[in-house]
């Protein structure tokens, strides 16, 4: 059978809906049923990502109904770009989760499910064609993440869940409004016919639309003043699940205010505003971060600092800036990853998982402590790490367009970045740790799920080439609205199953 | 003084929807013409008596055409179940039994209760296994029978939901749609593609798939919702 | 003439009632301190804006868009059918919002076990 990209969407949902029959025939099977899915997805996207570089766009019509009277997928060096790093997310994800709840097989079961439909939902969403069929897969993934945020029973995860189900609403409220008013103005529900019938609705109707989509998946994206919800989240989630959330929701977030602003909207008057949003978030978000004394907090917020970062880069607009940004949407991924993953453990059985317990734990858990170091060095943007690269193209991209203030604004949130981070790793080196600290020692899986992160970050690092073609394909793929419409509608005479049209 | 802010806010919110829907004219046909269409909904609208043989529009809509938005949104149900399962699970000491906590209802209404429980099932895979010809569907259907059960299990203190055989039919069920979805791929061409023959309009065996992926999803839900109301009514409070 | 008034009246009841109803969801939401009135305000939310969209699709005088021998005869007669793509996407919204609303409540009860209150004054541990 063609490997096709429904595949990433109905195999794990098959897989999903066959795990609770299948765990109790054998309790072992719930875990390793979603790494054969992940492996065999990684297989499908390597195959994808060769096609799509070598072929072209791969549009894949959906039952039989070609574009746009039904709904397709859109495979462009962009959204696969996206995919991929999501699906390689979620398989670090399960290796390092491989052991959870051990005791209790009932949660884990629902933990499994919960996390491979995260993963479907977000790979779901970058793929799609259709604006219904985006605003499904939101909530998608919206339902999971509050299922899992609220998964420890002795935290406060009920509270954080429902803070951020309140939020939530409130986005796929706005949205569905959004889809509202847009259906009854150009009478279709397809992107792609959507962008070419834009330009014939009455401006007033296109600002409310566009305002109701950017508040919208704004609040996902964790563009400020909308991310109230997340450091409670991250915070009170496990810490699979705060990995999962900043590199699969909220990388679908921000794929979603891209693809409305560039290939919905046309970029036009939006650029700006999302350099000024994206500044914003990312200096009051730094500036919070300096002030936090719980580490998984501190994360959040630097986290939604880096999205604020990426942010600015889309608005910029130009192909560097956009070509920095994928880039670091990518570092922001792996880079997280590894300090969520490290750092959870660090603090596992310090109270509130505050920072001040952490002295001299350089010593004591070493191995996790470098990855944690590693992780901090990265996330500056110090060379020779992965980090350096994406703030070097996203300052250079400024400098060609002369916005200097910006350039300036980045240095100094840099310079608050490397003080608080720099504050986490001096404690953990310099200093006596206290007696009676209990340390946690890492499983199996996530000693090589960190390991494999910390290589990708150094190889990254020293040999951006690696990544470089893709990302530069994906820049090119996102800015070319065109050819876009083009790929898409270009099908609208045949039904085909994968369509792959030559650019 | 919260309550003078939020009810400026509200006017402000009211206002903003005003103005763009006044733009809206009320009850005009924007699908513009059938014979050549131009919108989905004229399409949908001329291809579905002569492709699919599906009376019912929508449930065409629903199954075929947006096939995948349905595949979505059943996952969205087996979330929320699953979701529910997760955050109120409780480890069952020895010997311990979920009760539902409704107090002994009256003689009225447990006689009523078992004379139309038997009616509302039927009504409820009726109205599904009919999606394709009259207005309903899927989900109305199951809903329905889903309200049968609940009016059981208010009545009754002792009627419980056997939640093995409801894991075992919400999966199967889905399992059925996907699996329809991928024989669409293997022996047509695309997922979801409807590959049997479409028979003749109003007849019960028209559509091709959909009748089969509605049964399933009228399955799904019914046992989905029942599974759902089961859990949030067996709750002991200490 | 006396058509286009009734579909004028038509229209602002309908308009004016999804309208009404989303602003009373968000009072709701907003205000009220009970967590099961805020559940049900998004409820509330979430059918004002169901009805705004079946309403954009409503054509004066149209019928419901299923060919039945009778439909066909409608149709056959010139009666226009409505827009059959608001109500399928809706019938979508309707499932999503009540799993929202499922797994709104059943934190609520979670939250209950806890703190043994439902208000949300009362509840506040993380900030605000």
């Amino acid at each position: 059978m063609v490997v096709s990209p429904v595949h990433f969407i109905a195999v794990p949902l098959l897989a999903a809906f066959l795990m609770p029959i299948l765990a109790k025939v054998n309790k072992n099977l719930l875990r390793i049923i979603p790494g054969i899915v992940l492996t065999y997805l990684g297989y499908v996207s390597v195959v994808l990502m060769n096609r799509v570089a070598t072929e072209g766009t791969i549009i894949e019509v959906l039952a039989g109904w070609s574009a746009p009277w039904g709904i397709n997928l859109v495979y462009t060096p962009f959204t696969g770009f996206l995919a991929t790093l999501m699906i390689a997310m979620s398989f670090l994800i399960w290796l390092y989760s491989f052991k959870f709840k051990q005791v209790d097989n009932q949660p884990a079961l629902k933990y499994f499910i919960l996390q491979m439909m995260l993963t479907t939902g977000s790979v779901g969403l970058v793929l799609t064609g259709d604006i219904f069929n985006f605003f499904v897969f939101m909530e998608i993934i919206a339902l999971s993440s509050y299922a899992l945020t609220a998964f420890y029973r002795d935290r406060n995860g009920a509270e954080a869940a429902f803070k951020y189900l309140l939020i939530g609403a409130f986005s796929s409220t706005l949205i569905l409004l959004g889809i509202v008013l847009l259906y009854s103005q150009v009478g279709t529900l397809n992107m792609a016919e959507i962008a070419v019938r834009m330009h014939d609705v009455p401006t007033p109707m296109k600002v409310s639309i566009l305002i109701l989509f950017l508040v919208g998946i704004g609040i996902e994206a964790e563009m400020f003043p909308l991310n109230g919800w997340a450091p409670d989240a991250y915070s009170q989630a496990p810490s699979p699940v705060g990995v999962a959330f900043a590199a699969l929701v909220v990388k679908a977030g921000v794929y979603g205010l891209v693809r409305i602003v560039y290939t919905l909207f046309d970029l036009d008057g939006t650029g700006s505003f999302l350099v000024v949003m994206g500044g914003i978030t990312l200096v009051v978000a730094e500036v919070t971060a300096l002030r936090q004394t719980s580490l998984k907090r501190m994360l959040a917020y630097s986290s939604i600092g880096q999205m604020g970062f990426v942010l600015i880069a889309f608005g910029i607009g130009t192909h560097e800036a956009v070509f920095g940004a994928i880039f670091l949407m990518f570092n922001h991924a792996i880079i997280k990853g590894l300090l969520f993953m490290s750092g959870s453990y660090l603090v596992y059985n310090t109270p509130n998982k505050e920072i001040k317990y952490l002295s001299g734990y350089g010593m004591k858990m070493p191995l996790i402590s470098l990855f944690f170091s590693l992780g901090a060095l990265a996330i500056v943007g110090l060379p020779p790490f992965a980090g350096f690269w994406s703030k070097l193209y996203i300052l250079l991209a400024a400098a060609d367009s002369a916005l200097y203030g910006l350039i300036a604004l980045i240095l100094a949130v840099s310079i608050i970045e490397i003080v608080y981070y720099f504050r986490v790793v001096g404690r953990l080196y310099f200093g006596k740790a206290a007696e009676g600290s209990i340390m946690q020692k890492p499983t199996v899986g996530g000693v090589i799920a960190m390991s494999i992160l910390a290589i990708a970050i150094l190889v990254v690092g020293i040999y951006p080439d690696i990544i470089t073609g893709y990302i530069d394909n994906a820049a090119s793929a996102i800015l070319d609205t065109d050819m876009y419409i083009k790929n898409v509608l270009g099908a609208v005479n045949e039904i085909t199953p994968v369509e792959n049209i030559i650019q | 003084m919260k309550k003078v802010l939020v009810l400026l806010l509200l006017v402000v919110v009211g206002y903003s929807l005003y103005v763009p829907l006044s733009q809206i004219e009320f009850g005009t046909d924007r699908m513009g013409s059938i014979e050549n269409p131009t919108t989905v909904g004229a399409y949908y609208l001329s291809k579905t008596p002569s492709e699919l043989s599906v009376a019912n529009v929508i449930t065409a809509i629903v199954v075929n055409y947006r096939g995948f938005d349905t595949l979505g949104e059943v996952s969205v149900l087996f979330l929320a179940a699953t979701g529910i399962g997760s955050i109120l699970y409780r480890r069952r000491k020895e010997g311990e039994h979920s009760e539902t906590i409704s107090k002994p209802s009256s003689q009225l209404l447990q006689a009523g209760a078992k004379l139309i429980y038997p009616a509302i099932l039927v009504l409820g895979a009726y109205v599904f296994i009919h999606g394709h010809l009259t207005p309903g569907g899927g989900f109305q259907g199951g809903a329905i029978i889903a309200t049968g059960f609940l009016l059981m299990m208010m009545s009754y203190k002792d009627f419980h939901m056997n939640h093995t055989v409801l894991t075992w039919v919400e999966s199967l069920a889905g399992i059925t749609f996907v699996g329809v979805g991928i024989g669409g791929l293997i022996v047509g061409t695309t997922f979801l593609e409807n590959f049997m023959p479409v028979g003749t309009l109003n007849d019960l065996f028209s559509g091709g798939i959909i009748p089969i992926i509605y049964v399933a999803v009228g399955f799904k839900v019914a046992a989905e919702l029942a599974g759902v109301l089961d859990t949030l009514l067996s709750i002991k409070e200490n | 003439m006396e058509n286009i008034d009734i579909n004028q009246l038509l229209s602002i009841a309908v308009f004016g009632a999804a309208v009404g109803l989303i602003l009373i969801g968000l009072y709701a939401v907003l205000i009220k301190k009970h967590l099961i009135k805020i559940v049900i305000g998004l409820s509330i939310i979430d059918a004002g804006i169901h009805l705004l969209f079946i309403a954009i699709g409503y054509i004066n005088n149209g019928t419901s868009p299923i060919f039945s021998e009778k439909g066909i005869s409608l149709v056959n007669e010139g009666v226009k059918m409505v827009d059959p793509v608001p109500q399928a996407l809706v019938l979508t919204a309707i499932v999503i919002g009540f799993g929202v609303t499922a797994v709104a409540l059943s934190l609520v009860i979670r939250l209950y076990r806890h703190h043994q209150t439902a208000r949300i004054d009362q509840i506040k541990t993380l900030k605000w």
